[in-house]
C-alpha cells in the first residue's frame, strides 16, 4: 500500500472543506480525481476492486469500476493514518458486548 | 387569529402563547400549515408526504384536551415535520431514496412518539438526501424528490442531508422539524437555510425507528427558528429508550434564561480554531467576526487553538463506510443502488465491501483515545466557535467541488466532533453572496447542550438574523 504524505493528507482535507456536505474530512467514495487522487491506484486497490467485480459480474461499467478503484485507493491511503495512531492491546473497540439471558 | 405571515414565521414559544390565550386553535394551526405545505412545499423540493389526516386527528385531540384544561406542555398543539427517515405509522417512510418510496412501518419512531405524547401535531414527512448521503453524493440533486432548494434563493441548495427540514422551517412551512446528523446533516442545512439547528450528543436522543446509516454516529435533533425553540424540542425528545441501547438516561432540561443580556453574567471562554475564518468566503468571515463582536462583553476569546492531531477523517470514513455498507447490504446485494438519483450514489456503496474487519475495528479502537483527547481539549473552553460552513449554499447545477472554486480554508470542526459524538448548534448570523444566509456554530463537550443553548439564546437576544424571512409567495 502506498503511504500518504502529510501534504497529501492536508490536500485531502482541503478538498473535504470544499465539498464536505456529508463527511467532513472524508473523501467521497466516487469522487472525481483530484490532486491527491490523480496518482495511479495501487495494485492492492485494483485487486480489491476486482474482487467486487467478480462478486457482482456484469453490474459495473468500466467507468464504474474506475470510480470504485479510486475510492478504494483513497480509503487505503486513509487507513495508513489509522495505524499511525498508537494504541495498545488493551485498547478495545468503543462498543461493549453484553451477554443476553431471556426470561426464565 | 394572528396575521397569516406572522403565524408562518412564529416561534414555538409564540405559537404556544397564542394557543394558551385561545387566539388560535391546534386545528387552525394545523390547517394553516398543511395548506402552506401543500401550496409551497414543492417549490423547494422540501416535502415528501403531507400527513393531513393524522395532523387533523392529533390537532383535534389537542383542542379537546385544551378545552378540558389539560395542557401537555410547550408543544401542545404545535405543528412540526420530520425528516423522512423517521418511521411513522400509516405513511410511507422513503429515506429519500427511490427504492424505498413505498416503504411502510407499523409503528412510530420513538422521537415521533415522544413529540406526539407532548401534544405535537405531525404535519409532514420532509425531504432528504437519499440514504442521508451515505453513498457519497457529490451534488445537490441526490434525492428522488429533487435537489433541496433554500428559500432564500431557490437556485441554491438547502444543504444536506436534512434538506427538507432546513427548507421547510426557513419557508415557514413548519415551526420546527426533526433532522438527523451523521456528519454535518443538521448544521449544514441550518446554515444554508438561515435557521437554528441543534445536533445533540450521541445517545441523548433515541434512534429507534430512524433509518440507520452509521449506528455509532447517527444523531437526531431539531431545526427551528431559535435556540430556545430547539431547546424546548430537545427537552421533549431526549432520554433513555429501551429500544435504543445506545440511548442514555441523562435527559435534557431547558436552561434558565441568561442572567440579563446586557453584559452582566459569567463570561464564557470560547476557543476559535486556527484558520477558522481564513481562506473562506469573505462575507462568511466578516459575519463570523461581527457575531463574535456582538458577544464580546460576555465571552473571552482564545484565538488560534489547535485540535489534537488525530485521524478524524480516516476514523469517520472507515466507520461510516463499514456500517453504511452493512446497513444497506440488501441494496448492495440486489443491485437496487442503481435506482438512486445521483449517479455517484449508484456505485458509492461498493468500495466499502473492500473494508476489512480489522481495519473497521482499528477505527473503533482509535476512536477511544480520540474521545478522551478531544474531551480533554474541549474541557478548556465553554465552547468552540467557527463559521458553520466556509461558504454560502452551493449552486444547484454544479458538483459541490465546483460550486465555490478556490475556497479551501476554514477549520474542520464538524467532522471531528461528529466522530466522537459531541453536540453543536448553528445559528444564523447574516447573509453572504446571492442573498444567501451564513451560520455561526458553537461546539462543546458531551452533554453540555445547555451551554450551546445559552450561547445561541444570548446571540439571538442581541441580533435579529433569526427573525428574517425569505420571500415566500
Amino acid at each position: 500500500m502506498d503511504g500518504i504524505s502529510r501534504r497529501a493528507f492536508a490536500g485531502q482535507l482541503a478538498l473535504a472543506v470544499a465539498a464536505p456536505y456529508f463527511l467532513e474530512g472524508v473523501p467521497t467514495p466516487a469522487a472525481k480525481p483530484q490532486a491527491p487522487q490523480q496518482q495511479e491506484p495501487s495494485a492492492l486497490a485494483k485487486a480489491l476492486a476486482q474482487t467486487i467485480s467478480v462478486r457482482y459480474p456484469e453490474r459495473f461499467s468500466a467507468d464504474d469500476l474506475a470510480a470504485i478503484t479510486r475510492s478504494i485507493d483513497n480509503r487505503l491511503r486513509q487507513i495508513e493514518r489509522l495505524y499511525q495512531t498508537q494504541i495498545t492491546n488493551a485498547d478495545e473497540p468503543d462498543f461493549v458486548y453484553s451477554v443476553y439471558r431471556g426470561a426464565d | 387569529m394572528a396575521p397569516p405571515d406572522d403565524l408562518a414565521f412564529a416561534s414555538v414559544v409564540e405559537l404556544g402563547r397564542l394557543l394558551r390565550q385561545k387566539k388560535t386553535s391546534a386545528t387552525e394551526l394545523a390547517t394553516y400549515f398543511l395548506d402552506r405545505l401543500e401550496r409551497t412545499g414543492s417549490r423547494y423540493n422540501a416535502v415528501v408526504t403531507v400527513t393531513r389526516e393524522r395532523a387533523l386527528a392529533e390537532a383535534a385531540q389537542a383542542d379537546r384536551e385544551s378545552r378540558q384544561g389539560k395542557w401537555r406542555g410547550p408543544l401542545h398543539g404545535i405543528p412540526y415535520g420530520v425528516k423522512d427517515l423517521l418511521a411513522t405509522k400509516g405513511y410511507p417512510t422513503s429515506w429519500g431514496a427511490a427504492p424505498y418510496q413505498q416503504q411502510k412501518f407499523d409503528e412510530d419512531a420513538t422521537v415521533v412518539q415522544r413529540l406526539g405524547a407532548a401534544g405535537g401535531v405531525l404535519v409532514a414527512k420532509l425531504a432528504m438526501v437519499e440514504l442521508a448521503g451515505g453513498m457519497g453524493y457529490n451534488q445537490p440533486n441526490a434525492s428522488f424528490t429533487g435537489p433541496g432548494k433554500t428559500p432564500w434563493n431557490p437556485g441554491y441548495w438547502s444543504g444536506g442531508s436534512s434538506s427538507g427540514p432546513g427548507a421547510a422551517v426557513a419557508a415557514g412551512l413548519v415551526p420546527f422539524a426533526i433532522g438527523s446528523e451523521t456528519s454535518g446533516s443538521i448544521l449544514t442545512p441550518a446554515a444554508y437555510c438561515g435557521v437554528t439547528g441543534l445536533r445533540p450528543t450521541y445517545g441523548l436522543v433515541s434512534r429507534h425507528g430512524a433509518m440507520a446509516l452509521a449506528w455509532t454516529m447517527d444523531k437526531l435533533g431539531p431545526l427551528g427558528r431559535t435556540a430556545e425553540d430547539c431547546a424546548i424540542v430537545l427537552a421533549i425528545i431526549a432520554g433513555k429508550d429501551p429500544k435504543d441501547p445506545s440511548s442514555v438516561a441523562r435527559g435534557f432540561s431547558v436552561p434558565p434564561p441568561p442572567a440579563g443580556s446586557g453584559g452582566q453574567g459569567v463570561r464564557m471562554r470560547i476557543g476559535i480554531p486556527k484558520g477558522a475564518d481564513k481562506d473562506i468566503q469573505p462575507e462568511v468571515a466578516a459575519n463570523f467576526r461581527q457575531a463574535l463582536k456582538v458577544l464580546e462583553d460576555r465571552v473571552e476569546l482564545v484565538e488560534d487553538i489547535e485540535l489534537p492531531d488525530l485521524p478524524y477523517g480516516a476514523v469517520a470514513g472507515m466507520i461510516i463506510a463499514a456500517e453504511g455498507a452493512s446497513a444497506f447490504d440488501d441494496l448492495l446485494k440486489d443491485g437496487r443502488l442503481s435506482q438512486l438519483t445521483a449517479p455517484e450514489d449508484r456505485t458509492g456503496g461498493y468500495p466499502a465491501l473492500a473494508v476489512s474487519a480489522p481495519d473497521y475495528l482499528r477505527a473503533l479502537r482509535v476512536r477511544r483515545p480520540m474521545q478522551r483527547a478531544l474531551d480533554d481539549f474541549l474541557k478548556k473552553f465553554d465552547a468552540l466557535a467557527v463559521p458553520t460552513r466556509a461558504t454560502v449554499a452551493s449552486p444547484l447545477d454544479k458538483a459541490f467541488r465546483d460550486g465555490w472554486p478556490g475556497i479551501t480554508g476554514g477549520a474542520n470542526v464538524i467532522g471531528p466532533t461528529n466522530v466522537v459524538g459531541v453536540p453543536g448548534v448553528s445559528v444564523p448570523n447574516g447573509f453572504g453572496v446571492q442573498g444567501l444566509p451564513t451560520g455561526l456554530s458553537f461546539t462543546t463537550r458531551a452533554f453540555d447542550e445547555a451551554k450551546l443553548v445559552t450561547l445561541g439564546r444570548l446571540y439571538q437576544s442581541r441580533t435579529d438574523w433569526h427573525t428574517r424571512r425569505p420571500s415566500v409567495t
